[in-house]
């Protein structure tokens, strides 16, 4: 009697003890940034963003980071100047944390809380709306971060002692793929 | 009374605070049993959700597996990128100051080999020429001794702007020798002969290339 009640809560254990909190890996990314200059409309891309979600009790944290001279703006002058004002020698890495209900995937848009750290500042931006899209196993998710320079300090850099726009909007696109 | 066996109670410990947790979120609220990988149902709302905050639970840095190189700060390399960045704004604002006075030079050299032309013509024309060889070669100072950032692959228009110089350049150089050549025959009531006569056409092109060189780094092709 008690050897078949041992192997029957063995069975439903087993998988009990294999159940661990979800986490997500970032297998893809796009990021752009957008730089607008009276004579030039500039973007740069980065596809070298790395990223891990963690989810415990019903949050996922999620944590993204980019090296800030993978940025490629197809102009190498450029991408050396970006590297220079915004410190990119000192502080390499561009983090993004946030975090989302594990539940987020039921909407097709969810209003993130983003921290981002960047050039040595920290700046919040709030309810920074994401969709998101599922794709077979992985998960899509696009959005775009309302940066601006001054929210992080950085004097604009100038071409033809014209300074570009304070705003720098950042486009992104991601898929997460879910590990056990 | 019924005894209980020592394993059976451990096992039955272990069985109740694994699914403690499970089962109870799943009696708060149903919805919470579908991940990301229930998306099926998208909804159009918005969901909104509590700010970031600490705990051990989140990832960090090193769970990314970036290369330190990646990862570490190098003020080294950002003194030399400070430094780049200082001397290529002197090269911009000095490149494009060297274009009134090249642009003057041209203008003025129009009258100043004809055959009615004034001495104070081209004395004029030869200030103005040396004023923007002066202006030319501080600018080109900036641009050549710029530290150079290792592993940096040139590209965009900026290789227009490099080439361009390899026209400029040399016609900056020749540009006054002619010149001075052909100042020479004048002064001696000469015709301007001999290589002399490519002055004007040198200077054209150098100046021609110097503007291009200029708008190639300003205008987005």
């Amino acid at each position: 009697m008690n050897a078949k009640f041992l192997i029957g809560l063995l069975l439903f254990a087993a998988p009990a003890f294999a159940q661990t909190d979800q986490q997500w890996i970032l297998q893809q990314s796009t990021l752009t940034y957008h730089v607008s200059h009276p004579l030039h409309q500039s973007e740069g891309v980065s596809h070298e963003a790395r990223g891990k979600g963690a989810c415990h009790q019903g949050q996922c944290d999620f944590l993204i980071a980019v090296p800030v001279k993978s940025f490629n703006s197809g102009d190498s002058n450029r991408d050396l100047h970006m590297l220079q004002v915004v410190r990119g020698a000192e502080f390499p890495l561009v983090t993004v944390r946030t975090r989302l209900p594990e539940d987020a995937g039921s909407s097709a848009t969810v209003l993130a809380d983003l921290e981002i750290q960047f050039a040595g500042q920290t700046a919040q931006y709030k309810q920074v709306p994401l969709q998101l899209a599922k794709e077979g196993d992985n998960f899509r998710i696009t959005g775009t971060v309302p940066a601006t320079l001054s929210d992080f300090k950085i004097d604009p850099p100038s071409l033809l002692t014209l300074p570009v726009k304070n705003e720098i909007p950042v486009r992104f696109e991601m898929t997460w793929r879910a590990e056990k | 009374m019924i005894r209980p066996n020592p394993a059976v109670l451990i096992l039955c410990t272990l069985f109740a605070a694994t699914f403690a947790p499970f089962s109870s979120a799943q009696t708060n609220d149903s919805a919470e049993i579908s991940t990301f990988e229930n998306a099926d149902q998208t909804e159009t709302t918005a969901q909104t959700q509590t700010p970031p905050s600490n705990n051990s639970q989140e990832p960090s840095l090193e769970d990314l597996g970036l290369a330190p190189s990646q990862t570490q700060s190098d003020p080294q390399l950002q003194a030399r990128l400070d430094k780049r960045a200082h001397m290529l704004r002197i090269h911009q604002k000095l490149g494009l100051i060297t274009a009134i006075p090249m642009i003057a030079s041209v203008a003025t050299g129009f009258g100043a080999g004809g055959k009615g032309t004034s001495t104070s013509d081209r004395w004029a024309h030869l200030a103005l020429g040396s004023v923007t060889g002066d202006l030319y070669f501080a600018t080109a100072y900036f641009a050549i001794f710029a530290p150079r950032i290792p592993g940096t692959q040139t590209r965009g228009p900026i290789r227009v702007h490099k080439a361009l110089a390899w026209i400029h350049g040399p016609g900056m150089i020749l540009t006054p020798i002619l010149g001075a050549i052909a100042f020479d025959q004048k002064s001696k009531g000469e015709k301007v002969h001999g290589i002399a006569s490519a002055h004007g056409a040198v200077a054209i092109v150098t100046a021609g290339a110097f503007g291009a060189a200029l708008l190639s780094v300003s205008l987005k092709f």
